[in-house]
């Protein structure tokens, strides 16, 4: 492990039994785990590089029992890290060697499904696709799809704001909530919006989604469910410079068109997908444009023609539609086992997920390229190239004494990249541990401060993930203060009216 | 009072700088287009930021445009019309239902988050606000979100920023996303349904993948006003319902005719094409029934949000209990309502109701006499009001933002 975590609290760790005792006369049975081998699971999240034993892990099963872990942890000042389903790819979930683990697994049940009001409440723990399983009956389905849907929670979908392949249409987790029931760290239940389209006063709902378990935890959400489109069906086009393929992205979305999916590969990415699933995918080209139509059948057969059009204008090399669900399944393969099609051709990978403005991904690639060759290390990109969220994967072996640093540093480098071209750290996977020593790249210690000023609002000892998103610690106390500027002399220097 | 001309966010640190020092709370205007909604406040000075009115950058390709806060929305509205694109929330221009003269600026149109009819469908302000530049009361300078359409990096403070009226922090710079303007729009219009029934035609509507992205019904008390946009749909007497479909021609002209056969147990569907229906909807959303210069013009007028499907009941109550008039929005979710004058524009009466069916209530409006009395925003359970308080505090610990806009009695 490359980073530094808070300082454990030794006198926390001393005493330990006594805390799992107290946790124990809280939830019963199997819910207090303590035995260093039954917590080995709960060491780290989807950034398996990272590791750490929490001090004592605790499933609770209901709202109450949340409350009452919560209100414990903090009149002992005790450090919590909130875990859903542990698939974080940037270390949201990351345990602490003096703090308690608190997993929402046990918070398995769909609580309401209401077709009228187009809504579904849940447990935090039920997982993404379970959701959309659970309408598809009725012909709905819930819009957000992140990569791990099988597996990931709809609670740690609102913690990290998970997106998909398909949010430049449909939006990402917080554009499709209506309600959520957190506990404060406090042990304070709080109950935000229902099934209204909006909430009354801020908008506290919007704050927590994507907060990264830094606020409160999340024992039960609400969705906005939608009828699923009538049909969907893709076009496959190759193009021999990446140039021309963000070209054709440009114009696309130029010319009104927002496809359901637009995704792009890179050539190593393309390779490395093909010799895994076989998709057919052209092995000499140098970008993989995967664009899918989706809605009523004519509106589908109109879009495709119009992006076929813009394709070829943009000088496309291949350019294959589909025409029955296995083929488009098929384009889909390949990209969709891009990530473990890499793990194949290299002991190790490291993704990243920066997003940049969609204009500037030659650039982009050109500058990953020029970083790959100092490194030493290879990279294959893949891109969701609609919204410019980008994720390079880098390769390595982490076997190698000191690759997996330069590996950080080269995946560090990328985003720097990304910043620089006017775009952000992350787009999807979170801060969480991987990129928290970054964030002064793309936030001024002012922007932070007022983060973090936000941060005390809910949680003013900071005992609710601590050492996640934020690079440098303040006391409440400290960033509370108003400084006044100046003299009494009011409002110097501006014109009067 | 004093007006503080804005010249640039520098101006903005300063003047926030100095009302901290010399404890004088300001009001933060564009073109002032919004000032009657809210508490009335305790401010010393007119923080002015109309000058503040450029545009930064536009790019259609990549579905953003950068303005200052201060830039006029019609002439936001105008350049991005001229791509093609548009705001996808339908942002309310509320000069009609106030009587005020302006459309106002890209900053009061965030910083109220009112967002018109296809709601239901692209979400609110809040949902494409992606970045901003602002001062909190601290009067630092701060950046929220970025400039690309995802980005998850650090809190999303634009979420809070959208729709706090003002009382968190004075934008400067605003960065929003922008969508297609659709090719083509079809409206299909039913008469005669009263509100329970309209609103489950409505329900059938939103739950059909026909992609619906309007869902108004007018009951026919609503057109005892002359109402642009609408007058030639409708005599009075005769409500309306209304389901809007937009796209490509092709789309929307085929959803069109499959969301009519859908709706035939509600009667037959006339269909309205291109410039009526847009007309419709635009008194649709800038909620023209209850015009300021209209006959309900000195009534008090709410706007509750609901759960859509409790629209129907929610409305007709309220209608029957106080002899108000009512216009729905959302497929039920969004409820205007135009009260008979009361001392208490009948918030009590009202927000029982309203939260018994799950909703809340902005009193949108009514007299400054009315406003200083009640809660112009609605109540909230304890502790949720005070982890809002908490918030706010935490952006303005001396309330020199917009003092008292959002909270009854906080402004002495």
């Amino acid at each position: 492990m490359t980073i530094m975590m808070p300082a454990s609290d030794q006198a926390v760790l001393a005493r330990r039994d006594e805390i799992v005792a107290a946790l124990r006369a809280i939830v019963p049975g199997e819910g207090v785990i303590d035995s260093a081998a039954e917590m080995v699971p709960y060491e780290s999240d989807g950034l398996m590089a990272y590791r750490q034993p929490p001090m004592v892990v605790v499933l609770p099963d209901t709202t109450e029992q949340v409350s009452q872990v919560l209100k414990y942890c903090f009149e002992q000042g005790i450090k919590v890290v909130p875990r859903g389903s542990g698939t974080s790819l940037s270390g949201g979930a990351l345990p602490l060697a003096d703090g308690v683990l608190l997993g929402l697994g046990k918070f398995k049940r769909i609580r309401e499904i209401d077709f009228d009001n187009r809504a579904v409440v849940t447990e935090p723990g039920v997982t993404n696709l379970a959701i959309s399983q659970a309408v598809a009956h009725a012909g709905f389905y819930y819009a957000p799809d992140p990569s791990s849907q099988i597996a990931c929670s709809i609670g740690g979908n609102v913690a990290e704001n998970s997106g998909g392949v398909h949010c430049l249409k449909y939006g990402m987790t917080t554009n499709n909530l209506l309600g959520c029931e957190i506990v404060l760290i406090t042990g304070e239940i709080i109950r935000i919006g229902g099934k209204s389209a909006e909430t009354s006063g801020y908008d506290l709902m919007g704050i927590i989604t994507g907060s990264e378990g830094l606020l409160g935890v999340i024992t039960e959400v609400t969705v906005r469910i939608l009828q699923k489109p009538e049909t969907a069906r893709a076009l496959m086009v190759g193009f021999a410079q990446v140039e021309a393929a963000g070209e054709c992205v440009a114009r696309i979305i130029g010319a009104g068109i927002i496809p359901g999916g637009m995704e792009m590969m890179d050539r190593p990415a393309i390779h490395a997908a093909e010799a895994f699933v076989h998709a057919g995918y052209p092995l000499d080209v140098e970008a993989l444009l995967i664009i899918e139509l989706d809605g009523p059948g004519v509106e589908v057969d109109e879009l495709i023609g119009r992006v076929e059009a813009i394709a070829q204008g943009c000088g496309s090399t291949t350019l294959q539609i589909s025409t029955s669900e296995a083929e488009r399944n098929l384009f889909w393969a390949g990209r969709k086992a891009a990530f473990p099609a890499v793990g194949r051709i290299s002991p190790d990978y490291l993704c990243m997920g920066g997003t940049i403005p969609s204009g500037a991904l030659p650039q982009a690639l050109a500058r990953i390229r020029d970083l790959s060759e100092k490194y030493g290390l290879r990279v294959a990109n893949v891109f969701h190239a609609g919204d410019g969220n980008l994720h390079p994967l880098i390769l390595y072996d982490a076997n190698q004494p000191g690759e997996m640093d330069k590996a950080e540093a080269f995946g560090a480098d990328i985003l720097r990249v990304c910043v620089e071209l006017g775009g952000v750290l992350t787009g999807e996977h979170g801060v969480g541990v991987e990129k928290r020593d970054l964030m002064p790249e793309m936030f001024s210690e002012i922007d932070l401060n007022q983060q973090q000023r936000l941060k005390c609002a809910f949680d003013a000892q900071g005992l609710l993930n601590p050492g996640k998103v934020f690079p440098t610690l303040h006391r409440c106390a400290e960033l509370g203060r108003v400084h006044v500027h100046g003299g009494k002399l009011a409002f110097p220097d501006l014109p009067r009216f | 009072m004093d007006t503080l001309k804005i010249r640039d966010a520098k101006d903005v640190e300063d003047a926030v700088r100095a009302a901290v020092a010399s404890e004088q709370p300001l009001e933060i205007i564009g073109h002032g287009s919004k000032r009657l909604i809210g508490q009335p406040m305790a401010t010393n000075a007119l923080l002015d930021l109309s000058s503040l009115n450029a545009v930064v950058a536009y790019e259609p390709n990549e579905l953003i445009i950068t303005v200052q806060a201060g830039a006029p929305l019609s002439d936001v509205l105008s350049l991005i019309d001229s791509r093609d694109q548009q705001f996808a929330f339908e942002p309310i221009d509320t000069s009609a239902l106030l009587g005020t003269p302006e459309l106002g600026t890209v900053g009061g149109m965030i910083g109220a988050g009112l967002a018109g009819p296809r709601r239901i469908r692209a979400g609110g302000a809040r949902d494409h606000l992606l970045g901003a530049h602002a001062v909190s009361g601290f009067g630092d300078s701060f950046k929220a979100g970025g400039k690309v359409v995802k980005n998850v990096t650090g809190y999303d403070l634009c979420k809070l920023l959208a729709g706090s009226w003002g009382t968190l922090a004075v934008m400067t710079e605003v960065t929003l996303k922008v969508m297609p303007r659709p090719e083509s729009e079809r409206t299909l219009l039913l008469r005669g349904l009263d509100d329970l029934t309209a609103n489950r035609a409505m329900t059938s509507a939103l739950g059909s993948p026909f992609d619906v992205s309007g869902a108004a019904h007018l009951p026919a008390s609503a057109f005892r006003a002359d109402i642009g946009g609408l007058a030639d749909l409708g005599s009075a007497g005769e409500a309306l319902t209304l389901l809007r479909l937009e796209g490509i021609t092709v789309s929307a002209v085929h959803r069109a005719k499959a969301l009519a056969a859908l709706l035939a147990p509600f009667g037959v569907a006339e269909i309205l094409q291109d410039a009526a229906s847009a007309a419709a909807w635009g008194a649709i959303r800038d909620v023209r029934p209850f015009a300021a210069d209209g006959a309900l013009g000195a009534w008090p007028v709410w706007r509750i949000v609901c759960p859509p499907a409790a629209g129907g009941a929610l409305g007709q109550a309220l209608s029957r209990a106080t002899g108000g008039d009512v216009v729905y929005d959302w497929g039920g979710g969004l409820i205007w309502a135009a009260l008979p004058p009361k001392p208490d524009a009948q918030a009590a009466l009202l927000r029982a109701r309203v939260n018994a069916a799950g909703g809340h209530a902005t009193l949108i409006r009514a007299p400054e006499q009315v406003r200083r009395n009640i809660d112009v925003f609605h109540p909230q359970q304890e502790g949720l009001a005070a982890l809002g308080e908490r918030v706010r505090h935490s952006f303005d610990p001396r309330s020199i933002l917009n003092r008292g806009r959002m909270t009854r009695g906080a402004a002495t």
